[in-house]
């Protein structure tokens, strides 16, 4: 095996991952499930007719910056207000978003894993929506002017905080109970704390990052996510929920769109990355093994996700149709999923044969859902009036 | 009448304002992070289509926002234009008919000194003052671009229709 990556590899690896994002843009896809393909299709197992990289120590570093930039940028959208102020459908919504699909995931979970650890994160992983491809089809298709549209984005804010936990505890816990109690209290208290620092830190941080020349700036940013991401991972946590906190505690400062700007490129780079080296691991040969499983999560996930639209768009005042709407946008799955899957393959306590047939089911099922949930979100009004003939009545909703 | 205008929050996008229009049209106006806008313009209030959508850079979206506001040509309809901003305002005042002002430069008329009210712009055919200078001179059928506070406004209408100004003014005779 060969364990480095050329500049060569790495060239034609980048080019590749521009050319087919540029390809799933023009379908309307999110990138996403295209860098998992590429990285399907350039991996070293089935189809082999591509090969041309192989997981390396490099590719897995790469993958990890990639994961601490997606965290730390989900972070820096994470403000107590912005939590605060998203309405009033989060509550409600994400309850029933949560029980709903929660249930259906473990369901799915417990199918494949039997009661386990790991049928957990698989119940999470098939819980959460991809807020990437959502937030792009509601752009793409027009949907934003929708009244619809703020019920999705607030259900979207609820399952990230939601994620948050998960993530904290996926790359350590498992085994027996009360270790994996301690470990969510652990993450819930270093939750806690960074919340709080972001109310008390804030001001301070701000005055030293803002006297900082441009370099400077850069690297102490840089400095502070991998830093955070280091001491989660000393905390026995996972390092991406340690970057989400770096970008919490950031998020309440004045430099927070200078960051943005900054480091923006570098979130696409290495995410785009993170996504491809994901791919690199899955063998669609494990199609045979998980086939079944998927297609069930599949027609589970997506009816779960609409029934999800329907009941939280009643319970928000919405139209039928308008919560056929609101559930399409979230089918997708997405980023969480993917994450979630790299993270239980860095558990110990996770066997190599699990972590890689969960790896081929995140792969393919993102890929699908994605897929799906895309054409559903683009025919929604359609497939609205086809379930509920009827014309609303005019002084409904 | 000014439209009821809502306002929300679009976690992981920016911020929405959705108006319906005298003419029973609906407008929403997205504010996306990164400062562009984009406007979605439904010719009736309930149509699920947005019959455009309009993607404007933030200077874009200004320079729309300004013409919309009459900065650049005032409607005929419209007497005086007004855009205030707490206390303070901008407002586009015709010189009346028969105004003593007429004739007299700005320096002349010390409306800053006298009333609070300073002069930015004078609009005229064929081709607005654009920085007003005190060596300005009214004339006839001009609009004064102002800003002041809207309490200074009342003191300066007076003045502007019917003085006095200075040595040897005609309409001296007003109180």
């Amino acid at each position: 095996m060969v364990e480095s990556l050329t500049l060569g590899e790495l060239a034609v690896t980048v080019a590749l991952l521009a050319g087919l994002g540029l390809v799933s843009s023009r379908f309307g896809l999110s990138a996403i499930p295209a860098y998992l393909l590429a990285g399907i299709l350039l991996g070293p197992h089935d189809p082999t007719l591509f090969s041309l990289i192989e997981p390396s120590e490099l590719t897995a570093f790469l993958a990890d910056l990639g994961v601490v930039f997606l965290l730390f940028f989900l972070g820096l959208e994470f403000t107590l207000e912005r939590v605060l102020r998203s309405g009033r459908h989060v509550g409600a919504g994400g309850s029933i978003d949560l029980a709903l699909n929660g249930a259906l995931g473990l369901l799915v979970g417990l199918a494949a894993f039997g009661p386990s650890f790991e049928a957990l994160v698989l119940g999470a992983a098939v819980y959460v929506s991809s807020s990437a491809v959502a937030i792009k089809g509601l752009i793409d298709f027009r949907r934003l002017a929708d009244d619809e549209t703020d019920l999705v984005l607030a259900i979207l804010v609820f399952e990230d905080l939601a994620i948050a936990l998960v993530l904290g505890v996926t790359a350590t816990s498992g085994g027996s109970l009360a270790p994996t109690l301690l470990l969510v209290a652990k993450a819930l208290a270093f939750i806690g704390i960074s919340l709080a620092a972001s109310r008390w830190l804030a001001r301070p941080l701000d005055r030293v990052l803002d006297l900082l020349p441009r370099e400077t700036f850069l690297l102490v940013t840089f400095a502070l996510v991998v830093g955070m991401a280091a001491v989660a991972e000393a905390a026995g946590l996972s390092e991406a929920i340690g970057a989400l906190m770096a970008g919490v505690l950031l998020a309440e400062t004045s430099v927070r769109t200078d960051i943005e700007e900054r480091f923006f490129s570098l979130r696409d780079l290495f995410g785009a990355l993170f996504f491809f080296v994901f791919g690199l691991h899955i063998d669609l040969a494990a199609l045979d093994d998980v086939g079944w499983l998927l297609a069930l999560a599949v027609a589970v996930s997506v009816g779960g996700k609409l029934v999800t639209g329907l009941a939280a768009g009643r319970v928000g005042g919405f139209t039928r149709r308008q919560g056929v709407n609101a559930g399409a946008a979230l089918v997708a799955r997405g980023e969480f999923t993917i994450i979630l899957a790299e993270l239980l393959a860095r558990n110990p306590g996770i066997a190599d044969a699990t972590a890689q047939r969960f790896a081929a089911f995140a792969g393919l099922y993102v890929l699908a859902t994605a897929v799906i949930g895309v054409v559903l979100m683009k025919e929604s009004r359609r497939l609205g009036r086809l379930l509920f003939p009827q014309r609303p009545r005019l002084d409904a909703g | 009448m000014p439209f009821e205008l809502r306002e929300t929050r679009l976690p992981g996008v920016g911020v929405k304002w959705t108006a319906t229009t005298a003419h029973g049209s609906r407008l929403t106006v997205i504010q996306h992070a990164d400062g562009t806008r984009e406007l979605y313009v439904f010719e009736r209030r309930r149509d699920e289509e947005p019959a455009a959508v309009v993607q404007l850079e933030d200077d874009e979206a200004r320079q729309l926002g300004a013409i919309l506001g009459g900065a650049y040509e005032r409607p005929k309809i419209v007497e005086e234009l007004e855009m205030a901003f707490g206390e303070l305002a901008i407002e586009w005042v015709p010189v009346p008919d028969g105004s003593p002002a007429v004739g007299r430069t700005l320096a002349d008329c010390a409306f800053r000194a006298r009333t609070g009210i300073t002069i930015i712009a004078i609009l005229r055919e064929p081709e607005p003052v654009a920085g007003a200078q005190p060596t300005d001179v009214i004339e006839a059928g001009d609009t004064l671009v102002t800003v002041g506070k809207l309490g200074q406004y009342p003191a300066f209408r007076r003045l502007l229709a019917q003085g006095p100004f200075g040595n040897g003014d005609a309409g001296a005779d007003a109180p």
